[in-house]
């Protein structure tokens, strides 16, 4: 087994500001990720293979990677870490070798997944998700289409908006579910406390202003049409309960529907390791709880970024530092890093409001059930449609636990990822209560899907074979 | 649904598993009257999250006949309902020369209990299935061995039993029996008074007993397994391993259900229920060994679950000691196979005071 003072998960900014933080203070870092390429979602890189000469040079992710080269800091990449056998150890694979390394701090900083949302077509080709979309441009100069709808709710669908006009694209609408109005630029821009942030927010409304995209708020994608790919998308007024006006329907011509329904944290690693969590939508669902220090209910496990709770890059920036300086402190309490942590506590607490006023105004409607049919599937991988579930949940007796042993539901290869949230919102309304309320399947390794050849490097000593293959080998 | 305080029923089965379903099933059929209670979602312990490895050939010679017809059983079950079962027939491999050497005795020990199963080596067994890896170097083999997936036969056996016309009741936790002429069972929704007790709890089993001042010493193993992404279908057999240390089989879905009772972590009062690191390392490189093809398989999930297993690891079935009225019928290596036999013969037992195959060797009393 490996031992390292900081075991940090995942490269993107808030790992990366945490692994610098750690290693200019003299700590030894192991950093591991699932990509090829530092960055994480907001700093991709295209693939080292690649010779565009327009590789986009992004100062701040230059600097952010210098860390890399950093003799105390051991990166590798292509790692997935797929368990935490033990506190304070976690199990990874990557093709290079696989084991288990001992930290005495570990913070994970694994980043946010899409969340999607059946409706009918949405198993299409050519209708992908937001952070599916971004990943094709940032991360393989692809542009995804050439007549792009993009849908659904929150502000990263600006964002998808700017960067596939920046590939080439035409973006025929962005489709904002928000009951969204005017005011709410000026809310924004009430928010004197931000103002960096607040450039970009409005920067990117600039921008597609002037590309002279319309912006439809109040308005969600009810139907993806086309075989056998997608060729044109309806909409339709939703209000804030959810209820859709399928008399007042729109259809626009597409060759690509972008759908971001904002994001979830990937909660994977703090579920297995056993840390308490909450459920908030503002922070895109299951949150672990964390102190100030971002240290969750499992001591000298921290957890930053929008692996934890959706902030973005600002907040994922301060939050690893944060969880860094703490990890320090516990070995070095002084009181010059008292003083570091302060002013960072108060930087966060800014961060924090502004995340709330954005969350605020992108407020989505209660629910999305309404926009699914009973023919949709809600579960891709094993093909379970909601007539299914609807049906199997009809009384309101069966739980999440039941529906999905009886279906099969989130047994595929995406585990679970694209389909509880929908069961957790179907089976709470129907029971009308909250989806916090419910008793959620249990979490199993690995986190992520690991091939199993990768996982059998790490020499351990030779297995005590029973002597009888009948006898109890339990207690 | 919620019985009413104090409701008197004939027969109640505790436990809603593969032992407590068919028992109940064949009672019912018997013209019996019987209510089964589970403590959680029925089909929720290890009937629900168990290998479905259904094998005669790595059974116990004394469980041989009574495999046999629990075999019997759930081919005719499945005649009628789709219980996930598949007779694909199943290698036992022996990776070793001393593993050769033990299996060769099995299948002779195996031959005189009257069970001939084929014995392959080197290249006619690769020959045969030419999907194992060089490193087994012999295997028996069996046409008989099957699985069940237990993801599908649970909801269609509890569609089974309801029709029989069971009451199943979950969520309904048996906390103390009281002798009363017949048993009062008390549950946190009231009591239901029966004539006669039927524990079929799983490892639970002996703290019911327990209840009733009947001290049995079970064990409890706590078996891993894995499941990997769906890929074509290659295994067309299940594989098990002399040593008992790997069961693997690819269902239709296309996914591959690897295990072997290596030990993880947890226990029943607590119901943790954990991976041991080492164990699951030990149980994959020994199912990449027999089928190499299983390292480009991505794992999607590893999980532990409890087995009763009783100190000889035969059938702990029977007349629980003392006290009338109350059957028992767990601790057997392998319940989820034997669940129907099991299940016929205590219903048998119960109807009519004996059962069509010998069940002397595993009589509870022997544990007391
Ligand atoms: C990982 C794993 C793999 C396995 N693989 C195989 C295999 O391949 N082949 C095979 O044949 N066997 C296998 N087994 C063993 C097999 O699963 C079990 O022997 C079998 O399922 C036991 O069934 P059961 O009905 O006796 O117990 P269970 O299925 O555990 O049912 C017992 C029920 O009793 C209920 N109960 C307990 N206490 C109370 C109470 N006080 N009041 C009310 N209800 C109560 C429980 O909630 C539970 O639902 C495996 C076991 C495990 C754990």
């Amino acid at each position: 087994m490996k031992s390292t003072d900081i075991a940090i998960v995942g490269a993107g900014p808030a790992g990366l500001a945490a692994a610098r933080e750690a290693v200019e203070s003299g700590l030894s870092v192991m950093l591991m990720d699932d990509n090829s390429q530092p960055g994480g979602q907001y700093f991709r890189q295209l693939p080292r293979q690649f010779s565009r000469v327009d590789r986009v040079r992004h100062g701040r992710a230059e600097r952010l990677f210098e860390v890399l080269d950093h003799p105390r800091l051991h990166y590798l990449p292509d790692c997935v870490v797929w368990d935490v056998p033990e506190q304070g150890i976690l199990a990874y694979a990557a093709g290079t070798g696989s084991g288990r390394v001992r930290a005495d701090a570990i913070i994970i900083a694994a980043g946010a997944t899409d969340r999607p949302l059946p409706f009918p077509g949405w198993t299409l080709p050519g209708v992908i998700t937001a952070g599916g979309s971004q990943n094709m441009i940032k991360g393989q100069a692809v542009r995804p289409g050439d007549d792009v709808v993009v849908a659904g709710n929150g502000p990263l669908l600006l964002v998808a908006a700017m960067h596939l006009i920046s590939a080439g694209a035409t973006v025929r609408a962005v489709v904002e579910a928000a009951p969204f109005q005017r005011r709410a630029w000026s809310r924004l821009a009430s928010l004197s406390w931000s103002p960096s942030l607040l450039v970009q927010a409005l920067s990117w409304r600039l921008r597609l202003a002037a590309a002279r995209v319309p912006f439809l708020t109040g308005q969600a994608v009810i139907e993806a049409h086309g075989a056998p790919a997608l060729e044109a998308v309806s909409i339709a007024p939703v209000d804030h309960r959810g209820g859709i006006n399928r008399a007042s329907v729109t259809t626009l011509e597409a060759d690509c529907l972008v759908v971001g329904n904002g994001l979830a944290p990937a909660v994977e690693l703090t579920r297995l390791a056993g840390c308490a969590h909450h459920h908030d939508p503002m922070l895109g669902g299951w949150t672990p709880r964390r102190t100030k220090d971002l240290e969750t209910t499992v001591p000298g496990l921290y957890t930053v970024g929008d692996g934890a709770a959706i902030g973005g890059v600002e907040l994922a920036l301060a939050e690893g530092r944060m969880a860094a300086l703490a990890a320090l402190l516990q070995r070095f309490p002084c009181a010059c890093l008292h003083k570091r942590r302060h002013n960072l506590a108060r930087h966060l607490d800014r961060l924090g409001r502004f995340r709330t006023a954005v969350a605020d105004i992108f407020a989505p409607p209660e629910t999305f059930l309404e926009l699914i049919t009973p023919e949709t599937p809600v579960c891709r991988c094993e093909n379970v449609t909601l007539g299914e579930l609807g049906h199997l949940a009809a009384d309101g007796a069966a739980g999440m636990v039941q529906l999905k042993s009886t279906t099969r539901l989130s047994m595929g290869r995406c585990q679970g990822r694209f389909c509880l949230a929908t069961l957790a919102d179907l089976v709470a309304t129907r029971r009308g209560i909250k989806v916090a309320d419910l008793d959620w399947p249990r979490f199993r390794p690995p986190a992520r899907p690991v091939l199993l050849g990768d996982l059998l490097h790490e020499e351990i000593p030779p297995p005590v074979l029973p002597d009888d293959p009948h006898l109890p080998r339990g207690s | 649904m919620a019985p009413q305080d104090g409701l008197r029923i004939e027969t109640v089965v505790i436990g809603a598993g593969i032992t407590g379903l068919s028992t109940a099933l064949f009672l019912a059929r018997a013209g019996r009257e019987v209510m089964v209670l589970d403590r959680g979602d029925p089909w929720g312990e290890s009937s629900g999250g168990n290998a479905g490895t259904l094998s005669l050939q790595v059974k116990h010679p004394l469980v041989l006949d009574l495999m046999q017809l629990s075999l019997d059983l759930w081919e005719a079950e499945a005649g009628s309902r789709n219980l996930g079962y598949e007779r694909t027939g199943g290698v036992r491999v022996a990776l070793s020369q001393d593993e050769v050497v033990m299996l060769k005795k099995s299948v002779a020990l195996q031959q005189r209990h009257g069970y001939g199963f084929d014995y392959l080596e080197g290249k006619a067994l690769h020959r045969a299935v030419p999907w194992l890896g060089p490193g087994v170097l012999a295997a028996s083999l069996s046409p008989r061995d099957a699985f069940s997936s237990p993801l599908r036969c649970g909801p269609q056996l509890l569609r089974a039993v309801s029709e029989a016309g069971v009451d199943i009741v979950d969520h309904r936790e048996v906390q103390a029996i009281e002798p009363d002429g017949g048993y009062r069972l008390v549950t946190p929704a009231g009591a239901i008074r029966c004539d006669i007790v039927v524990i079929a709890a799983g490892v639970w089993s002996g703290h019911i007993s327990a209840m009733l001042g009947v001290e049995l010493p079970l064990m409890v193993d706590v078996n891993m397994l894995t499941i990997t992404e769906p890929v074509d279908h290659v295994l067309d057999r299940v594989v098990t391993h002399i040593g008992g240390v790997l069961s693997l089989k690819q269902y239709p879905n296309g996914t591959c259900m690897i295990g072997g009772g290596w030990q993880g972590k947890g226990n029943p009062e607590s119901g943790t229920k954990e991976l041991d690191y080492e164990q699951l390392l030990h149980n994959l490189r020994i199912a990449a060994r027999v089928v190499p093809g299983l390292r480009q398989l991505r794992i999607l999930r590893s999980w532990s679950g409890f087995e009763s297993v009783a100190p000889d690891a035969l059938p702990v079935l029977g007349r629980l000691p003392g006290r009338e009225g109350v059957f028992i019928a767990t601790g057997a290596r392998g319940g989820y196979s034997l669940g129907p036999a099991q299940g016929m013969l205590l219903a048998e037992l119960i109807t009519d005071g004996h059962t069509r195959l010998p069940a002397d060797s595993f009589d509870p009393a022997r544990l007391v």
